[in-house]
């Protein structure tokens, strides 16, 4: 089980106000399996993606991954769940926009100091970029930028990978198109994928989907 | 609205990245400021001395060296057309001052009419002491004066003349007529006490005359002329301030320009900002430009941002100023007594102008450098072009331009720097520096990409990839970067032009007193303030050292005037039959300087200075004629040596030829040549012991003089260093902030780089990375227009202000500690951006990021 979040609160404050973020949420992803989390905007669905990716720690409950507990983890294991233990796709895709996509694609091999060319060149081919392996994302569309966005997610073969409504930017077309690559490539990795979305036919591919209002999980359903 | 959504908010949300811009160009006009008003007041009191100390006369009457008072007899006759005033106008040493004060011998009875000291202002004075006065028993001094030195009438201040010390009554105390401070430091005394305190009996240095009313100038000078012999010299005080004026502006220029270059690195620092504020702004621009903004309402927005940097800038800039000069002008006024001999002291005062001079160069500056910001502006599309526009770094254009203008501008510097004077100032040596450093930042932009591009390849090794994000983090901002790099090499230019210029100066400097130094004893006058001697030594001073030592060993050194087409130079006068057996000044010709002296003494001869040869287009084997207290002579140039002691031009004949020409007023200093095996710390003491009680001398081992010579050149140039610190630290304030903006226009790369895994060390390490880069690119830039800056300097500059060759030399021992001291001031310099990206929280970030 890569992943398990337990009664876990997470509060911001917005000026004089507190909002609740996450409240008191429960639920687990398993190896392989997909989950969509759906729900209105300024439900938690982010707030738990978030959490999830380790960018953020839970003010109450606990977040397990892979047997280690995220929310009591240090600065230096949160840095080492990022790089290694999870993989993430933006919807705005977050390019540096003066790497070319293959730079773009090797760039957490670069920050964590393991070079993998061959894997790179691979997965540049997977996404269909071998073509354009040498552009700079200023040169792509929004839906090569979003493939080369999912290549970098998978370029340390996370056992995790987390999506941030990663077709909200594209067309239909784009949008089906990346999000069958990103299916099949961690399935083939053996990973599971967290994603975010307000598109219920995209929830409905996923193994099952967690529904979200108000920062509380309303239901999970199983497909 | 446009105003408001593109300026005032951004300055109020980010008001420190504004106040440090101010504050770059803040110090720019600070130092700009407060040299033009040092170099203005040393310059001011040099012309205040002549103008307001001659009162109401319009003409002098002067001849090289002295005048004989009988000429005054010959003026009865002009007694109805002009009141004369003779006038014995020497400088003395005050112990308790440190400093040098004039010592005018006036004639009291009639000089009133002429300068208008009403010495009975406060009925403080009365008939006894001015009989005292006339009877030559002590002097009167400016309130200013006897209030600093704490005397009053009664007592006696102590002085020194000709090296003598001297105890002299003060007779009274006199509040100075106008409110200048001409006056503050002047001791006056009867003509002819002056006459006998100084041993010229007979003699005086001017006539000054005031015209009676209704007699015009030009027809009494014309009357004189037709009167006195020919080389009686008839000017007006005016003249005698313009001359100083002239000898010393140079020098004003040199240092005014130096310290633009403080305000050209502000200037970049503005550019920096605002091309900054108006990428980051760039979506914004886009959208206003969607909804119908005019270029000319963008413009009014960049415009006032620069305005508003500018005129706080320069307010506190020429508040700035005024401090600065106040802390400039010792060195100011030390610097000025090299060229002419003695500046008179001088005092800052506040003056409304200054506040207009720094805002105005503030806001010129600012305004100036949002042109480029400006056109980024303008060259920003609508909101729906955007995201279809071309990136501008993928056009061949974009690569090509700046090194078709960069080779442009080399152009110009060559052609500048090939140039000849203008009004005898170096005005195109300055065009050709700024044309080479105008070079320098428009190859900052192509050089970052060759660094960029070469980054690519080095994907191995330990440093590879915090080094490859920072190369792709500048590109990203190529142009900010590109800017503050380009301030970077403003500053490292200055600095490697200034150090060659330094080097080259003190090496040569350091030859010429290793080839020229050559006795084993120097005796002087003791020193004021400005670090050079007080005057002249008194021929009984010499008549000391004559009864110790045997003819041949002693060199008495002469300093008088003389003037080549009315021109005034220096003539001065050595022992050649001394000077010929030791040898001594190297010769621009390269012959031994032991027979040069010996065919001048032989033939009768002289040798000059370079100066002058340049000055007057002389070489050896030519004849000069000039003017001299003896009258008109011709002379046979022997040989042309070279001299960084002054940029006057000197000539130098045998000190009996001298002495032919001129009374023995006393030398200005005394060389010893002893044998080889004399104990020179002994005969030392001998000296100190011959001299000890009333006279004041400094006497100087051979090696002490060298080092005293340094001393004077080190401080010649303290303020040439102060001025280079400035511009660093303007270059600093420009890295630092660039930085910033790069940080945050790049936040959310560095956001994501936290988001991939990397720890904050990383981040940090790729801001201290970019901050090391723009050091690197920016350092080697301004190494090589420093290089080509510091040859003009050498060869063009100092040929043209002041007339000195030097040897051209490279201190590449120095310029590698500056290159790797740039980029590591730099690198610490990113440690505060590095360190506030360390600090920061990533999940913020990642909300931001919607």
């Amino acid at each position: 089980m890569p992943i398990r979040l337990e009664n876990v609160t997470k509060t911001y404050r917005r000026g004089d106000e507190v909002v609740t973020a996450l409240n008191q949420a429960t639920f687990e992803l398993n190896n392989g399996e997909m989950v969509a989390m759906v729900g209105p905007s300024g439900c938690g669905k982010s707030t738990c993606l978030n959490l999830a990716s380790g960018v953020d720690l839970p003010d109450q409950g606990e977040i397990f991954f892979n047997g280690t507990n995220l929310s009591q983890a240090t600065e230096s294991e949160l840095v080492n769940h990022r790089r290694f233990g999870v993989g993430v796709v933006f919807q705005a895709f977050h390019l540096l926009p003066h790497l070319t996509v293959e730079e773009n694609v090797a760039l957490p091999q670069a920050i964590a100091g393991r070079r993998d060319a061959a894997w790179v060149t691979e997965l540049v081919k997977r996404v269909g970029l071998s073509h354009r392996a040498g552009h700079y994302p200023s040169e792509l569309s929004g839906g090569e930028q979003q493939r080369t966005a999912v290549a970098r997610a998978l370029s340390l073969r996370p056992s995790l990978i987390v999506a941030d409504e990663p077709t909200g930017n594209l067309d239909s077309h784009s949008g089906q198109r990346v999000l069958e690559l990103l299916n099949q490539l961690r399935r083939e990795q053996g990973g599971a994928l967290l994603l975010a979305t307000h598109d219920e036919k995209i929830a409905a591919g996923a193994d099952r989907v967690v529904r979200l209002r108000d920062g509380c999980i309303e239901a999970i359903e199983p497909q | 609205m446009i105003l408001q959504a593109f300026f005032l908010r951004p300055v109020r949300r980010r008001p420190v990245r504004f106040l440090l811009t101010a504050l770059g160009v803040a110090i720019g006009a600070a130092s700009v400021t407060a040299t033009v008003l040092a170099c203005q007041a040393a310059v001011r009191s040099m012309e205040e001395d002549v103008k307001e100390l001659a009162g109401r006369a319009r003409l002098e009457i002067t001849r090289p060296g002295d005048l004989d008072e009988l000429l005054l007899g010959q003026l009865r006759g002009f007694a109805r057309d002009a009141v004369f005033a003779p006038v014995i106008d020497e400088r003395v040493f005050v112990p308790a001052l440190d400093d040098l004060v004039r010592l005018f011998g006036l004639d009291l009875l009639s000089d009133d009419l002429v300068r208008g000291l009403e010495l009975n202002q406060d009925n403080s004075f009365d008939q006894e002491q001015f009989l005292q006065l006339l009877r030559g028993e002590g002097v009167l001094l400016p309130a200013p004066l006897a209030e600093k030195l704490g005397l009053r009438a009664g007592a006696s201040i102590e002085l020194s003349l000709r090296s003598e010390r001297l105890s002299v009554p003060v007779v009274g105390v006199f509040s100075p007529p106008r409110r200048s401070s001409a006056w503050d430091r002047v001791v006056i005394a009867d003509i002819a006490y002056a006459q006998e305190l100084f041993g010229r009996a007979g003699r005086i240095d001017r006539i000054e005359l005031m015209p009676r009313n209704g007699v015009s100038l030009a027809a009494l000078k014309a009357k004189l002329r037709e009167t006195l012999p020919n080389e009686i010299r008839i000017e007006q005080p005016d003249d005698r301030a313009e001359q100083t004026n002239r000898m010393v502006s140079a020098l004003r220029f040199n240092l005014t320009a130096l310290s633009g270059i403080s305000l050209l690195v502000g200037g970049v620092l503005v550019a920096t900002t605002l091309y900054t504020s108006v990428v980051q702004r760039r979506y914004w621009i886009a959208m206003l430009r969607s909804l119908g903004a005019s270029k000319a309402q963008l413009a009014f927005a960049v415009l006032t941002e620069a305005a508003a940097i500018g005129v706080i800038g320069g307010l506190l800039g020429s508040l700035g100023g005024y401090a600065g000069a106040q802390a400039a002008l010792a060195s100011v006024r030390a610097t000025m007594s090299v060229l002419v001999r003695d500046a008179p002291y001088s005092e800052i005062a506040w003056q409304p102008w200054l506040l207009l001079l720094g805002v105005g160069l503030g806001a010129f500056t600012s305004v100036a450098a949002s042109f480029g910001p400006l056109v980024e502006a303008w060259k920003t599309p609508p909101l729906q072009e955007l995201n279809t526009e071309r990136p501008a770094y993928k056009t061949a254009a974009y690569h090509r331009k700046p090194l078709m203008i960069a080779a442009l501008l080399v152009i110009v510097t060559v052609l500048l720097s090939l140039a000849p004077p203008i009004d005898d100032l170096p005005y195109a040596a300055l065009g050709a520096s700024l044309a080479i450093l105008a070079a320098l930042i428009v190859l900052m932009g192509p050089l970052l990409d060759v660094c960029a591009a070469a980054s690519h390849r080095l994907r191995r090794g330990p440093f590879a990839s915090a080094m490859h994000l920072a190369f792709a983090g500048l590109a990203a901002g190529r142009n900010r970067a590109s800017w503050a790099a380009g301030a970077i090499g403003v500053s490292v230019a200055l600095a490697v032009g200034m150090s060659i210029m330094v080097t080259s100066f003190r090496q040569t400097v350091i030859d010429w007193t290793e080839q020229g130094l050559r006795s084993d004893i120097w005796i002087r006058s003791v020193s004021s303030q400005t670090g050079l001697p007080s005057g002249r030594l008194s021929p009984q001073a010499l008549a000391i050292v004559n009864g110790l030592y045997l003819p041949g060993q002693v060199d008495a050194f002469h300093m008088g005037d003389a003037y080549i087409d009315g021109e005034r130079i220096i003539l001065a006068a050595g022992e050649f039959a001394v000077v010929k057996n030791r040898g001594g000044v190297p010769f621009r010709d390269g012959r031994d300087s032991k027979e040069v002296f010996a065919e001048t003494l032989e033939t009768h001869g002289a040798i000059i200075n370079e100066a002058l040869a340049r000055k007057f287009g002389l070489a050896e084997g030519d004849s000069v004629n000039l003017q001299t207290r003896g009258g008109f002579i011709e002379r046979r140039i022997v040989g042309v040596y070279y001299d960084y002691s002054s940029h006057e031009g000197s000539l130098i004949i045998d000190r009996n030829d001298y002495l032919e020409l001129h009374p023995d007023d006393g030398p200005q200093g005394i060389a010893l040549f002893l044998p080889q095996d004399a104990d020179l710390k002994a005969e030392r003491e001998r000296l100190r012991k011959a001299f000890s009680g009333r006279w004041m001398v400094e006497i100087f081992l051979n090696r002490e003089l060298k080092q005293e010579i340094l001393h004077i050149f080190e401080r010649t140039f303290a303020i040439t260093a102060a001025l280079q610190a400035i511009a660093s630290l303007v270059a600093a304030i420009a890295v630092v902030t660039v930085l910033f903006a790069l940080v945050n226009e790049r936040k959310q790369d560095l956001s994501l780089l936290r988001a991939l895994g990397a720890a904050r060390w990383q981040t940090a390490k790729v801001v201290l990375w970019k901050a090391g880069i723009l050091g690197a690119i920016g350092g080697a830039g301004g190494l090589a227009a420093g290089a080509v800056i510091g040859v003009i300097l050498v060869k063009v500059v100092n040929l043209q202000s002041f007339r000195w060759s030097l040897q051209l030399i490279w201190p590449v021992s120095d310029l590698v500690m500056l290159y790797a001291g740039v980029v590591l001031a730099c690198a610490l310099a990113g440690a505060i951006p590095a360190w506030v990206v360390a600090k920061r929280n990533l999940d913020s970030v990642i909300r931001d990021d919607g």
